[in-house]
C-alpha cells in the first residue's frame, strides 16, 4: 500500500510539472468549461425573462445564475477525458509501456486528472469570481448543504472518472472508435443536467436521466450546493445512490479490465 | 482560374479515394452526424418546453439557427480544420518547404490540400433543418431572402476561414501551440444561440470585435427576413467584414512566411 501511494505521489508530481509546461494548452481547454456554462446561463436567463412569471422550469434568473455558477465549478472539478484517450494510447502503443510498470495504468490516469485540476486552479478560480460578480447568483445554501455538497462533488468526480475509464475499455476491441468519447460526453451534457437543469428536461428525457448515473455526477452536487435539495434525508439518500453507482462501476471495471487485458494485442513497437 | 479549380478537384478526388478505404468508419461517422443533430433538436425541444420564446426567437427561428450552425460547423470541419491542422504540423516539422517549392500560391495550396468528405453529411442535414424551420415559419422558402442567405453563409464562412488562417499563421512565432484552435471553438460555442440572449455589451463585442453574429445569427435572421431581428444593411456589412478579414489574413500570412526559416535540416 505504501509503495502504491509513493508511486502515485511521484506520478502526481510529474503530472503537475508536465501540466505547467503546457500551461497555455491546458488553459485553452479549461476555458471551455467556463464558456459553456456561461452561454447556457445567458440562454436560460433570457428564456426565464421571456416568460410572463419570469421563471423557467421553476428557476428564476438569479437561480439560473446560482445553478450555472455552481455547475461551472462542479464541471471543472469533475472533469474526465479518458473515454477519449484510451483509443489513442492503444493505437500509438503507449499503453504497452504503461502496462510494463508495476502500477496499473489507471493510477497514472488518476494522477494526470488531479494534476490538470490543480494546475488550472490559479486560472479558473479568479474566472469563477468574475462570473459570479457579473451574474449575481441568488444563493440559499445552508451550511449542511455546502458540507454534504462538497462530499457529493467528490463522489461525482469519482463516478465520472471511473465510468469514463470503464467506457474507454471499449477501445481494446475497437481501436478507432473515437466517437465513443463524444457519445459519453454528450450523454453527460444532457442527462447530467449540464445543458439544462433536470427539471427543465422533457419528460421522456427526464426519465432516461433518472435511470442513468450521469445526473449523480453533475446535477445532484450542483443542486445540493446551490441549496435546492431541501432536506438532509434527500441529500443523504443521494449520496448513498452515488456511492452505490461508484461501487458498481468499480466492480464492473475490475471484471472488464481483466477481460480487456487478455484481449490486448499491442499495436506498434 | 481554371487551373485553380482543377487543383481543388484533384485534391477532392484524392480525399474521396482516401476515405473510401475506410467504409465502416464512414458509416459510423454518418451515424454520429445524425446523433449530433438529434442532440441539438432535443436541446431545442428542452428550451421551448420551458418558454414560448427566447427574446422573440421561437421554435422555427431556432431550427433555422441550428441548421445554420450545423452547416457552418460542418463546413469548417470538412475543409478548414484538416487543412489548417496540416499547416500547424508543417510549420512545426519544417515540411512547409514542400508547399513553398510548388509553383502555386502558397496560401491557396495550404487551404485546399485535404477535405474530410463525410462531413458533408453535417452540411446537408443542417440545410434540411434550416429549410424545415423556414417552411414552418413562412410556409415556403422565399427565393429572394434565400439568395441573400447563401451570400451571408459564404461571407460567414470566409470570415471563419480568415480567422483560422490568422491563428495558423501565429504558429510561425509560437510553434508549440497546437491547441490554438480551441480559441476558435470556445468563441464559436456562443454562436449556438441568437446573440439577443446576451447583454448589450456582449452583443456589441460579438458583432464588432469578434464578428460571430455574422456567422450564425445574422444569416439565420436574413432567411426569415424579419428586419426587427436583423438590420437591413447586414448583408452588405457581412460582405465588407469578410473582405476586410480576408485581406488582413492574406497580408498576415505573407508577413508570417517571411519569418519562416524551415525547422528541418
Amino acid at each position: 500500500m505504501m509503495r502504491v501511494l509513493r508511486a502515485f505521489a511521484a506520478y502526481h508530481r510529474a503530472g503537475v510539472q508536465t501540466m505547467f509546461q503546457y500551461r497555455a494548452e491546458i488553459v485553452l481547454w479549461a476555458i471551455w468549461g467556463l464558456v459553456n456554462p456561461a452561454v447556457l446561463y445567458a440562454m436560460w436567463s433570457s428564456a426565464a425573462e421571456s416568460n410572463p412569471d419570469h421563471t423557467a422550469a421553476g428557476f428564476s434568473r438569479g437561480e439560473f445564475a446560482a445553478y450555472y455558477f455552481v455547475l461551472m465549478i462542479v464541471g471543472h472539478l469533475a472533469a474526465a477525458w479518458d473515454a477519449y484517450e484510451m483509443g489513442y494510447l492503444i493505437r500509438t502503443g503507449q499503453l504497452s509501456s504503461l502496462l510494463l510498470r508495476p502500477l496499473l495504468p489507471i493510477w497514472k490516469a488518476i494522477a494526470d486528472n488531479l494534476s490538470y485540476k490543480v494546475a488550472t486552479l490559479l486560472f479558473v478560480v479568479p474566472m469563477w469570481f468574475v462570473f459570479a460578480w457579473v451574474v449575481r447568483p441568488e444563493f440559499k445554501a445552508a451550511w449542511w448543504q455546502l458540507g454534504l455538497g462538497a462530499v457529493a462533488l467528490v463522489f461525482g468526480a469519482i463516478l465520472n472518472f471511473m465510468l469514463g475509464y470503464l467506457v474507454s475499455l471499449v477501445a481494446f476491441w475497437a481501436t478507432k472508435l473515437d466517437a465513443m468519447g463524444e457519445v459519453y460526453f454528450g450523454l453527460g451534457m444532457f442527462l447530467g443536467g449540464r445543458f439544462a437543469p433536470l427539471e427543465a428536461l422533457p419528460r421522456p428525457v427526464y426519465w432516461i436521466a433518472a435511470c442513468l448515473p450521469f445526473r449523480w455526477m453533475f446535477a445532484f452536487p450542483s443542486e445540493l450546493l446551490m441549496g435546492r435539495t431541501a432536506t438532509v434525508a434527500e441529500a443523504v439518500a443521494g449520496l448513498a445512490i452515488q456511492a452505490a453507482w461508484i461501487l458498481g462501476v468499480i466492480a464492473a471495471f475490475k471484471v472488464c479490465w481483466a477481460v480487456a487485458l487478455k484481449h490486448y494485442t499491442a499495436v506498434s513497437g | 482560374m481554371i487551373r485553380a479549380i482543377k487543383l481543388i478537384l484533384l485534391f477532392a478526388r484524392v480525399s474521396v479515394q482516401n476515405i473510401a478505404a475506410y467504409r465502416f468508419e464512414m458509416i459510423m461517422r454518418s451515424i454520429m452526424s445524425v446523433l449530433h443533430l438529434g442532440a441539438e433538436l432535443v436541446g431545442v425541444w428542452t428550451i421551448f418546453k420551458n418558454t414560448q420564446s427566447l427574446q422573440g426567437w421561437g421554435v422555427p427561428h431556432m431550427l433555422v439557427l441550428v441548421g445554420v450552425y450545423r452547416i457552418i460547423a460542418g463546413g469548417i470541419r470538412m475543409s478548414i480544420v484538416p487543412n489548417m491542422r496540416r499547416v500547424f504540423d508543417d510549420i512545426r516539422d519544417g515540411t512547409l518547404d514542400f508547399v513553398l517549392l510548388k509553383p502555386v500560391n502558397s496560401q491557396f495550396l495550404v487551404s485546399i490540400r485535404e477535405f474530410i468528405v463525410w462531413r458533408i453529411a453535417d452540411v446537408i442535414l443542417g440545410a434540411a433543418v434550416a429549410v424545415v424551420g423556414c417552411v414552418m415559419l413562412l410556409g415556403r422558402v422565399p427565393p429572394g431572402p434565400a439568395a441573400v442567405f447563401v451570400v451571408m453563409l459564404a461571407a460567414g464562412f470566409a470570415i471563419v476561414y480568415a480567422v483560422w488562417l490568422i491563428l495558423a499563421t501565429l504558429c510561425f512565432w509560437f510553434v508549440r501551440i497546437q491547441n490554438i484552435e480551441m480559441i476558435f471553438w470556445n468563441v464559436f460555442e456562443a454562436g449556438r444561440f441568437p446573440i439577443v440572449i446576451y447583454r448589450p455589451w456582449v452583443q456589441w463585442v460579438l458583432t464588432f470585435i469578434v464578428p460571430l453574429a455574422f456567422i450564425t445569427t445574422f444569416p439565420a435572421g436574413v432567411l426569415f427576413g424579419d428586419s426587427t431581428m436583423v438590420p437591413r444593411a447586414t448583408p452588405l456589412l457581412a460582405v465588407l467584414v469578410a473582405v476586410v478579414l480576408l485581406v488582413i489574413s492574406n497580408r498576415f500570412w505573407r508577413f508570417g512566411l517571411r519569418h519562416y526559416s524551415g525547422a528541418s535540416g
